[in-house]
C-alpha cells in the first residue's frame, strides 16, 4: 500500500477534477497571473528607475562632502569666491583614522563663466586632483567623447558635461575660454565629454586640474570641499565625528543631497510591493473560492473517494495539487507576459531632457524577481488551497451518505 | 467467519443523548448474502456503517477477517477497506468527472499493487460481467440509474474484497432494475464466494437472501 500521497494516482484525480471545470480553473489562472505579470513589470521598472537613478546620482556625488560652514567669502577686491576650508590637515587626519572612509579627494569649487565661439553659459567648476579622483567617480564609464581624469593633468584642459557641451556648441578638441568670479581668466582645451544622466549634473558640471584653478584663484594650496567615499555608505556616522572634533564646518551626507530621490525610491518600492501584493491576494481569493465551491459540490464524491480507500491526506493533496497546477500555470505565464511587457517597455523610447537624459525606459530584468513573482505566485496559491482542502479531508463519509 | 460482532453499543449525542444500537452481537460467515432490514429509524443503517468500519465511534468488539477494527489508526483503517471491503449505495455515486472505466478501477489504483494495464483489465472483466462493457469509455453522468449501479458494484469489487457492503442498493431503482441488481449482488455470493451484507426495505430482497436480521430499535430481533 502506498503511503505517499504524491503518486501517479492522485495527481490524476487532480487533473481530472481541473479539467472537469476548465473555464473556472483558466480564470483562477488568469487571477495569479495578472497578479505576477504586475509584479514583475512593476518591480523590473521601478528597481529599474531605483537602479538607474542611484547609479546616476549617487556615483556621481560623493557620499559625504565637507565644506566651511561661512559660505561665501570675498576677497580684496570685493569679489564673491567659494570659501576655502581651513582646517583641512585637522580634517584629513579625522579621515585617515576613520574605519569606514573608503576614499577621499580634495576639491576647489568655483562658479564660472565658459564661453565657446558662439555661446555663453555660467558652470560650475570643480578643481580636482585626477589621481584622487579617481578613486571617487568612475568618469570612465560616463564618457561620451574623449578622454577621462588622466587627460585634465595637462594644464588648460577642461572635461564638460554633455548638455553644457551641446550648449555651448563645442566638441573634444575645441577651445572654449573660462572667466572667474575675480575676473581672471584663461583659454582651455576641451578633452572630454561625460554624461552621467541626470541634467541637473551634466548642465553645469566641468573638471579642470585644481593646481590650475588654484593658480587662477589666487589660492595656493587652497580647497573648498573634501569629498569622501565611505566602505558602507549607510553608515554615515562619520558626519556626526567630523562636525565633532573638527570645528567651522559643514558635512553633508548622500541623504541630504539626493532627498528627493532616496523618498522617490521609498516610495517606488512601497507602490511596488502594495500593488503586487494586492493583486496576488485577489488572485489567492479567486483560487480559495473556486476551491471551497468544488469541496462543497464534491463532498459526496470526497466521501466516495474516502470510502474505497483515499485517505484524508489523499484528498488534502488531491485538491492542493488542483491549487498548485492553477498557480504554477499561472505563474509560468505571469513571468512570461511580466517578461515580454517589460522589454516592451525596455525598447520604448522616453523623450525627456528635464531631470534625467535617458533614451529608453531603464527596466531591472534580474532574475532574482522573476523567482520571486514565480513563488509568489505559487505560495498564494499554497496558502488559498490549503484552507479548502483541508475542508475536503475532513469530510465524513458517513453523515454525508446518511444524510441523503 | 468474515465477520464478527460483539455487544455493539452505540450513542448518539445529538440533540441529546440516546442509545441507538443495543448490546448486538452477530457473526456472519464467508460467502453469503446477509440482509438486515428493519423500519427507519431501528437502527439498521447505524449497523451497517459500523459494520463497514466507516463508523468507529462505538463500543463494543467488531472483528473482520481476525483484524479488530479498533486497533487500527484512521489511515490503516483506510487502507484496510480499500483492501478488504467493497461498497455500493443507494445513491450509485459513480464521479462524474471520470468515464466508467476510471470509475472502476479507482479502489485499484489507490491500492497501486497492479499495473495500469492489469487494472484495466480487471475492470473491463468486471463490466463485462456486469454487463456495461460497452459503456467503458462513456461519462458516468451519461448512463441510467440501473446502469450506474452495475458500474458501482464493478467498482465494490475491482480490489477482490472478502466484503460487499450495500446500502439501500436498490432504493432508488425500478422493479426490473431492483430485480437485476439483487440477482448480480447474489451471484456474487455465490460465483465469486464473496459476503454481501445490505441493508434493505424491500421484502422481496430479504426474503431472498441467505440470512437476514431484523432490528427493532436498536436491537437484533431474536
Amino acid at each position: 500500500m502506498s503511503t505517499h500521497v504524491f503518486n501517479k494516482t492522485n495527481i490524476f484525480i487532480a487533473l481530472q477534477y481541473l479539467s472537469a471545470r476548465k473555464k473556472q480553473s483558466c480564470l483562477a489562472a488568469i487571477g495569479v497571473l495578472l497578479g505576477v505579470t504586475t509584479f514583475i513589470v512593476m518591480i523590473n521598472f521601478m528597481t529599474g528607475v531605483n537602479d538607474f537613478l542611484d547609479d546616476a546620482v549617487f556615483n556621481g556625488s560623493p557620499d559625504i562632502i565637507i565644506s566651511t560652514k561661512t559660505k561665501k567669502q570675498r576677497d580684496n577686491k570685493g569679489l564673491i569666491i567659494s570659501s576655502v576650508l581651513e582646517n583641512s590637515n585637522e580634517i584629513d587626519k579625522v579621515l585617515i583614522e576613520n574605519e569606514n572612509v573608503h576614499s577621499f579627494a580634495h576639491q576647489i569649487l568655483t562658479p564660472a563663466i565658459l564661453i565657446s565661439d558662439r555661446k555663453q553659459f555660467p558652470a560650475s567648476i570643480n578643481g580636482v586632483f585626477s589621481e584622487k579622483e579617481k578613486e571617487m567617480i568612475n568618469l570612465e564609464r560616463r564618457l561620451v567623447e574623449g578622454k577621462g581624469f588622466q587627460s585634465i593633468s595637462q594644464e588648460n584642459t577642461i572635461l564638460l558635461g554633455i548638455s553644457l557641451a551641446k550648449r555651448l556648441q563645442v566638441s573634444v578638441g575645441d577651445q572654449i575660454k573660462m572667466i572667474l568670479p575675480n575676473g581672471n581668466n584663461t583659454n582651455l582645451k576641451v578633452s572630454g565629454i561625460f554624461s552621467f544622466g541626470i541634467t541637473t549634473i551634466d548642465n553645469v558640471r566641468t573638471y579642470i586640474s585644481a593646481t590650475t584653478l588654484q593658480g587662477l584663484l589666487n589660492q595656493k594650496n587652497g580647497i573648498t570641499n573634501i569629498h569622501v567615499k565611505l566602505k558602507d555608505r549607510d553608515d554615515v556616522s562619520l558626519k556626526s565625528t567630523l562636525v565633532e572634533e573638527v570645528n567651522g564646518i559643514g558635512v553633508e551626507d548622500w541623504k541630504d543631497s539626493n532627498k528627493t530621490i532616496v523618498i522617490g525610491n521609498k516610495v517606488r518600492d512601497i507602490l511596488t510591493w502594495s500593488v503586487s501584493f494586492a493583486l496576488l491576494l485577489v488572485a489567492g481569493f479567486g483560487i480559495y473560492n473556486i476551491l471551497t465551491i468544488t469541496v462543497i459540490q464534491k463532498r459526496k464524491d470526497i466521501a466516495v473517494l474516502k470510502t474505497i480507500g483515499y485517505s484524508s491526506n489523499d484528498i488534502v493533496f488531491i485538491f492542493l495539487v488542483q491549487a498548485m497546477i492553477i498557480g504554477l500555470i499561472g505563474a509560468l505565464l505571469g513571468c512570461v507576459l511580466g517578461y515580454s511587457i517589460s522589454y516592451m517597455i525596455s525598447i520604448t523610447s522616453l523623450d525627456t531632457s528635464d531631470f534625467i537624459i535617458v533614451e529608453t525606459y531603464p527596466i531591472n530584468f534580474k532574475m532574482f524577481y522573476y523567482i520571486l513573482g514565480f513563488s509568489f505566485g505559487i505560495l498564494t496559491t499554497i496558502f488559498a488551497g490549503y484552507f479548502p482542502s483541508k475542508k475536503a479531508s475532513r469530510v465524513d463519509p458517513v453523515t454525508i451518505i446518511r444524510g441523503i | 467467519m468474515i465477520l464478527e460482532a460483539r455487544h455493539i453499543d452505540k450513542y448518539f449525542l445529538e440533540p441529546e443523548k440516546r442509545q441507538v444500537l443495543k448490546n448486538i452481537s452477530l457473526v456472519i460467515p464467508d460467502g453469503e448474502l446477509v440482509a438486515i432490514h428493519g423500519e427507519s429509524g431501528s437502527g439498521k443503517s447505524t449497523l451497517l456503517y459500523i459494520l463497514s468500519t466507516l463508523d468507529t465511534d462505538f463500543q463494543g468488539d467488531l472483528k473482520i477477517k481476525d483484524q479488530n477494527i479498533k486497533t487500527l489508526g484512521a489511515s490503516a483503517l483506510t487502507d484496510f477497506r480499500n483492501k478488504h471491503i467493497g461498497f455500493v449505495y443507494q445513491f450509485h455515486y459513480l464521479l462524474p468527472e471520470f468515464n466508467v472505466l476510471q470509475n472502476v478501477m479507482l479502489p485499484a489504483m489507490k491500492l497501486s499493487k497492479k499495473a495500469k494495464e492489469e487494472i484495466i483489465e480487471d475492470a473491463l472483466g468486471l463490466l463485462d460481467e456486469m454487463g456495461m462493457r460497452e459503456y467503458a469509455k462513456r461519462p458516468a453522468y451519461q448512463l441510467s440509474g440501473g446502469q450506474q449501479q452495475r458500474v458501482a458494484i464493478a467498482r465494490a469489487l475491482i480490489n477482490n474484497p472478502s466484503l460487499i457492503i450495500a446500502d439501500e442498493p436498490t432504493g432508488n431503482l425500478d422493479q426490473k432494475n431492483s430485480h437485476l441488481i439483487f440477482n448480480l449482488l447474489k451471484e456474487i455470493t455465490e460465483n465469486k464466494g464473496k459476503t454481501v451484507v445490505i441493508a434493505t426495505h424491500n421484502s422481496t430482497m430479504y426474503r431472498n437472501s441467505h440470512k437476514t436480521i431484523e432490528m427493532i430499535d436498536g436491537s437484533i430481533r431474536p
